[in-house]
């Protein structure tokens, strides 16, 4: 496979290519279509108008904007999921560190640990932790949604930093040492700098993950109306009786465009993430 | 920190690990410990809040604390069942019993011709001169598996989806998993392979486009409401058939049970693609040129290159991602629930045609509330799902780096 292929060859790759792009991009395509589109409805019997934007207008924004808490919604969602990321980051930081420099009993068997605890799907302990902020008296509160997002990145976030203190020469802690700085001062002066950039992307990821969330959002805040987050938010408004379309294609595009950026800037990191478990193993 | 011992050591360790520990006990831990707990109690729409003169409801339900100020509620309180395990008796009806173990293992009979397959191919590449080739050998066991799937897989199949809600619905979510890897394997090494091609223009495009998918999978439960608009009587699909075909009558496609399974397992193809292309192509990027060079003064073609360096080549990697996937697969929520909501029905009472294990689990405790029978189920998923993490943590060989 280093010669270029045939010439037929490469038309039909191209041609597979061709098809296979427009598959992966036509869904959102479709959305923005629907976002401009005259009437409240997602299709239109104009088949040309499934295709390419033959008619524009900003009506359904409009609506969405003024019928809709939807900008309260994004500014819960950004609040829940910025929240719970400081939150998770403050705590776990130090423990990556710890778990990367010491070797102390229980060590292995505690990473280990965290990722089996990770094999209990959030869903499945949703009964217990509605039960759990019931009795703190943080259910449906925002409070209570970052409490049960930190869980949820407490394992992520330590694993993935702990991965990235090991690629730190321990060589500097170790000239600080002789200069008589003790392990706090090493963490905060030394490797914490030296991290800065895994730290951007492991709170970027978390961001994430708290953002795009549907089950604990919709299960742990169910309403009113001003208190939901943007995914379970945009979600209802398809469940409602007379569906608003276009108003769900206008938030579509405002929500999961900026968030479907945001994850191919962030594809080199996954890719990274996922040949450190597979291409060295 | 090699230097210190003793007592300042342990002291730095608990000071640097404590915040998370604590955090891990109270929301990660303890929710299971109760969970696990609420399975063996009567818990449900009619008894929502626990008798607090249990002493394992006073110790373990916080509505008992008297830290916290919980109205008690006017039903009648929930109890440990008598026999404790009397929930998963429910959820498990029908599965140990002779006919329920037989159909099993003629289901399980299904997939012993393809193992075989895979253990006489390992063995045989050890060896100088192979005597059945590998498409040969695999053709034959794809052919013995599916004759012993229509002889008698389907109607044990049949039987075992009628015997109870948890047997069908695990079986359901198995069925899923295996159906969908050898398309995304498939469609991602086309692609992968494709993109890879030397000079192939536009190359960067090409692989930022078919990448969206993935992306796209982070908001799964909106993309997939575009998704399931497609496939409605008046969606886009029958606007573009009727028009190609003057004759043709819209079909209403999710309400067929078999069309519904096969549009989640097309629309999750297409979320999951993107991630084997791009382990398929890091794993290539690791295969050195030198061996393709032999092969071409060898003169052995694209397909002998294909199939004899590149895919053996690239199977350590892949065979992890792909456990890893399927672990995912198995919890897939978000796209179902967009979709079908688990549906179509197949009678009240009984899990829809495409009810997997987390929209019936969602079901159960948000819908019909009842806690009891689905913390049980919620408790025999975990024990599945931690069995299979820790086997794929073998495969990967990912807690290597702590053990450094």
């Amino acid at each position: 496979m280093i010669r270029p292929p045939k010439r037929t060859m490469r038309i039909v790759q191209i041609v597979i290519l061709v098809i296979m792009g427009f598959v992966a991009l036509y869904p959102i395509w479709f959305a923005i279509l629907a976002a401009g589109r005259k009437g409240d409805s997602l299709y239109t019997f104009n088949l040309a108008g499934m295709f390419f934007p033959v008619e524009w207008t900003w009506q359904n924004f409009q609506r969405l904007f003024t019928q809709q808490p939807f900008w309260t919604w994004v500014a819960n969602s950004l609040k829940v999921a910025t929240v719970t990321v400081i939150f998770a980051m403050v705590v776990v930081t130090s423990a990556a560190f710890a778990f990367s420099r010491f070797r102390f009993w229980g060590r292995n068997f505690g990473l280990t640990l965290m990722l089996g605890l990770q094999a209990y799907p959030g869903l499945l302990s949703l009964s217990a932790i509605t039960m759990i902020l019931t009795a703190i008296g943080l259910y449906g509160q925002h409070a209570g949604l970052v409490l049960a997002y930190t869980t949820g990145m407490l394992v992520f976030a330590t694993w993935n930093l702990k991965g990235y203190f090991d690629t730190i020469p321990i060589d500097l802690e170790e000239a600080g040492m002789i200069d008589g700085c003790g392990p706090i001062q090493s963490f905060f002066l030394i490797a914490l700098p030296l991290a800065r950039p895994a730290l951007a992307i492991t709170a970027l990821l978390a961001f994430l993950s708290g953002w795009s969330d549907y089950v604990l959002a919709s299960a742990l805040v169910p309403a009113p109306d001003t208190m939901k987050l943007a995914v379970p938010g945009l979600y209802g408004l398809s469940q409602s009786v007379s569906i608003p379309w276009g108003m769900f294609a206008a938030g579509f595009c405002i929500v999961v465009i900026p968030t479907i950026i945001l994850f191919l800037y962030l594809q080199r990191y996954l890719e990274a993430g996922l040949t450190l478990g597979g291409v060295k193993g | 920190m090699v230097g210190m011992t003793g007592r300042r050591k342990t002291l730095y360790v608990l000071l640097f690990t404590l915040p998370t520990i604590i955090g891990l006990l109270i929301f990660n831990i303890y929710p299971n410990i109760l969970n696990t707990y609420t399975s063996i109690t009567n818990r449900n729409k009619f008894r929502p809040y626990p008798d607090c003169n249990i002493t394992l409801n006073k110790v373990l339900v916080p509505y008992c604390w008297p830290a916290f100020n919980v109205p008690k509620g006017t039903g009648r309180p929930f109890v440990i069942v008598q026999p404790i395990y009397a929930n998963y008796q429910t959820i498990m009806k029908g599965l140990f019993t002779a006919t329920g173990m037989f159909n099993l293992l003629l289901l399980v009979l299904c997939i012993v011709p393809l193992l075989v397959a895979y253990w006489l191919d390992r063995r045989m590449e050890k060896q100088m001169e192979r005597r059945v080739r590998s498409w040969v050998l695999w053709l034959l066991a794809l052919a013995a598996s599916l004759v012993i799937l229509v002889l008698w897989g389907f109607n044990a199949w049949n039987t075992l989806i009628n015997t109870g809600d948890f047997v069908a619905v695990v079986l359901k979510t198995i069925a899923f998993v295996i159906l969908r890897v050898p398309f995304t394997f498939a469609l991602g090494l086309l692609m992968a392979l494709i993109v890879s091609s030397p000079g192939l223009p536009l190359k960067g495009l090409w692989r930022v486009a078919l990448f969206i998918p993935w992306a796209a999978s982070s908001v799964a439960i909106l993309t997939s409401l575009v998704w399931q608009f497609f496939f409605r009587e008046q969606g886009t699909i029958n606007q573009v058939l009727s028009t190609l075909i003057p004759s043709y009558t819209p079909v209403v496609w999710l309400n067929n049970p078999v069309y519904a399974f096969g549009i989640i397992i097309l629309v999750d193809v297409w979320y999951s693609y993107p991630f084997f292309m791009v382990a398929i192509l890091g794993a290539m990027s690791a295969i050195p040129n030198d061996v393709y060079e032999a092969a071409d003064i060898d003169g052995a073609s694209y397909w002998k290159q294909l199939t004899n360096i590149t895919v053996p080549l690239i199977r350590p990697a892949i065979l992890p991602a792909l456990v890893l996937t399927s672990i995912t697969a198995f919890q897939m929520f978000g796209t179902v629930w967009a979709i079908t909501q688990g549906g179509p029905t197949a009678g009240a009472g009984k899990p829809g045609a495409t009810e997997l294990v987390m929209i019936y689990a969602y079901k159960q405790i948000f819908q019909l509330q009842n806690y009891g029978t689905a913390t049980a189920f919620a408790t025999v998923i975990f024990i599945l799902l931690f069995a299979a993490t820790l086997y794929s943590l073998r495969l990967t060989q990912l807690t290597r780096g702590a053990n450094v």
